[in-house]
């Protein structure tokens, strides 16, 4: 039960990397790896800020701003300076591995008595308290947490919905749909795009901020891999709803996000080797890319 | 309304494949008037549209657009003034987005854009009221996405969105050269009562012989870059497509001269 209420809860505060994956890949049609750098950030930034002492909200939202500042660094690349997408995102990830450094100091930052927004969250039960359900049982702890993430990505995600059927949400979506009509109509695509990559950023780093306080430790290396993990998480939730309208593409990524962290989780629990799980993460990415064109040219063939 | 001065461009300059799409032109446009533009593949037609869009920046000359001047201005500066139709129906709509929201789009061309509620339901029911006019069948349709509906609906919207906010300038680039015969009848009926119901001042290449001899006031021929002839007011009234399909061959047996000319002079002399 304690695996499972963490996985769901892990699930959902990468969910909000899901989130930032999907305005980049999926709305702007813009393949960011500044990702991998960006969710590290938030959480060199949170960690950084929360050992000197800082309020939690106060440090996650400076996290979130971080990522911004880094998608925007992405955006300018490639709109400006009309630098590979791809490319802009590898420079700005590479750079971030550096500032990341010199923001924590050194390569690992550990939480141990400090009030971070998880604390605050777990302070609503006492730590000895618990729930049971048959023969399982938890902490009430652990559900505070729980809630605490569900509620935060309700708020993200409704705000992220009412954004984008605002006029400039709408615009935003239209600039990665066909720049060309956008263009026609008024709207300045790059800076359209650096606009998107900085609320991508800003929810990757939210994310970064809270994985560092729920786990207790910030990481330099702890991006590795991020992108694909939120490439993963936007595929599965696009299979599981099929429908391309915005309020279910939303809902897709974060159920993809928990179910994909689910997945790992009981990989994990039958015996697969940690060190093999990012190899598997790509060969499932691949597989679920490959999957639906690989179908379709199944079906003609048995169709004739 | 339009005033183009001695506009020149080149694309790939100093390279094998440099081409002089447009050189020297000069054309100006009255407020109203509906000038229809022809030319051979590779006359500079489209060429021109762009240079009036902001697509590119010409290289030499002036463009004003109602008075002020734009050269320099960025396209989606200029589509403050402009309303625009592209040859390929796929280009002027977003296939994921709704009838609807592609319709908002256009509602707030040239307007900044911020954080106000894109669709109200006191805005669904005008555009409702727009689409049923054209007549297509539309508007109950409203909340489809764009890609789900034929190249001919889709350039018939985006012709509505084009003149939605009733354009300083409307730009059409062969809009119905893309689509079935039948359709292609349809969006051009449409653009005639729109032009004729808004006054708008247009701007419209074709390939079509009849579309040029039987729609505008006005007409531009242009050979290689150039305004080769402009023909208006009453001698613009009687032209036929048999006389812009003689005049089409003229053009070409003068280039075919040239070249034949040029051949028998290298001949002799060098």
């Amino acid at each position: 039960m304690t695996l499972l209420i963490s996985s769901i809860t892990m699930g959902l505060i990468l969910s909000l990397l899901a989130l930032g994956v999907l305005i980049s890949f999926r709305i702007l049609a813009f393949r960011d790896l500044t990702v991998d750098g960006s969710i590290a950030l938030g959480g060199a930034v949170a960690a950084t800020l929360l050992s000197a002492g800082w309020n939690p909200w106060i440090a996650t939202l400076a996290a979130c701003l971080a990522g911004a500042v880094a998608g925007a660094t992405t955006g300018v690349l490639a709109t400006r300076f009309s630098i590979n997408g791809l490319l802009a995102g590898i420079l700005v990830m590479t750079a971030l591995h550096s500032v990341n450094l010199r923001v924590m100091g050194k390569s690992n930052l550990p939480l141990m008595k400090e009030t971070t927004v998880v604390t605050l969250a777990q302070s609503f039960a006492s730590a000895d308290s618990r729930w049971s359900f048959s023969r399982w049982e938890m902490p009430v702890q652990d559900a505070c947490v729980a809630v605490f993430v569900v509620i935060l990505i309700s708020v993200v995600a409704i705000g992220m919905l009412a954004f984008f059927r605002t006029n400039l949400g709408l615009a935003m979506r239209a600039t990665g749909d066909n720049d060309a009509m956008i263009r026609a109509l008024g709207v300045e695509v790059g800076w359209m795009k650096t606009f998107g990559l900085a609320l991508s950023n800003a929810l990757v780093a939210l994310s970064g901020a809270l994985l560092v306080q729920y786990q207790g430790f910030a990481d330099v290396q702890m991006g590795i891999g991020m992108v694909v993990w939120g490439f993963a998480s936007v595929i599965i939730g696009e299979s599981l709803i099929g429908s391309k309208f915005i309020g279910y593409l939303l809902a897709g990524a974060v159920m993809g996000s928990i179910l994909f962290r689910l997945l790992v989780a009981i990989a994990l629990r039958w015996g697969l080797n940690p060190n093999d799980l990012k190899l598997v993460t790509a060969a499932f990415v691949f597989s679920a890319l490959v999957m639906p064109s690989l179908m379709i040219t199944v079906k003609k063939r048995f169709a004739i | 309304m339009l005033e183009i001065e001695q506009i020149r461009k080149t694309f790939h300059p100093g390279t094998p494949n440099e081409v002089r799409a447009l050189q020297d032109v000069d054309l100006r446009i009255e407020p109203g008037s509906f000038v229809i533009v022809i030319g051979m593949n590779g006359s500079g037609k489209s060429t021109l549209l762009n240079a009036v869009a902001g697509s590119f920046f010409v290289d030499k000359g002036r463009l004003k657009l109602k008075g002020q001047e734009v050269t320099l201005w960025p396209e989606h500066r200029r589509s403050k003034f402009i309303g625009r139709v592209f040859q390929n129906p796929f280009t002027g709509t977003a296939p994921s987005m709704t009838i609807a929201e592609n319709l908002t789009l256009a509602a707030k061309r040239g307007c900044p854009r911020g954080l106000g509620w894109a669709l109200s339901s006191s805005t669904k029911s005008e555009l409702r009221e727009r689409v049923y006019a054209m007549g297509l069948g539309l508007e109950d349709r409203l909340d489809n996405a764009i890609g789900s509906l034929s190249g001919g609906q889709r350039q018939s919207l985006t012709l509505l969105m084009a003149g939605l906010l009733k354009p300083d300038l409307l730009l059409l680039d062969e809009h119905t050269a893309a689509l079935d015969p039948k359709s292609a009848d349809q969006v051009i009926r449409l653009t005639e009562e729109m032009i004729r119901r808004d006054k708008l001042t247009t701007l419209m290449v074709t390939h079509s012989m009849h579309q040029a001899a039987y729609l505008g006031d006005r007409l531009i021929m242009m050979v290689r870059g150039r305004i080769a002839c402009d023909i208006q007011g009453s001698e613009k009234q009687r032209l036929k497509p048999e006389d812009l399909l003689a005049r089409f061959e003229d053009l070409r047996r003068e280039e075919l001269l040239d070249e034949t000319a040029a051949a028998m002079l290298q001949r002799q002399y060098v």
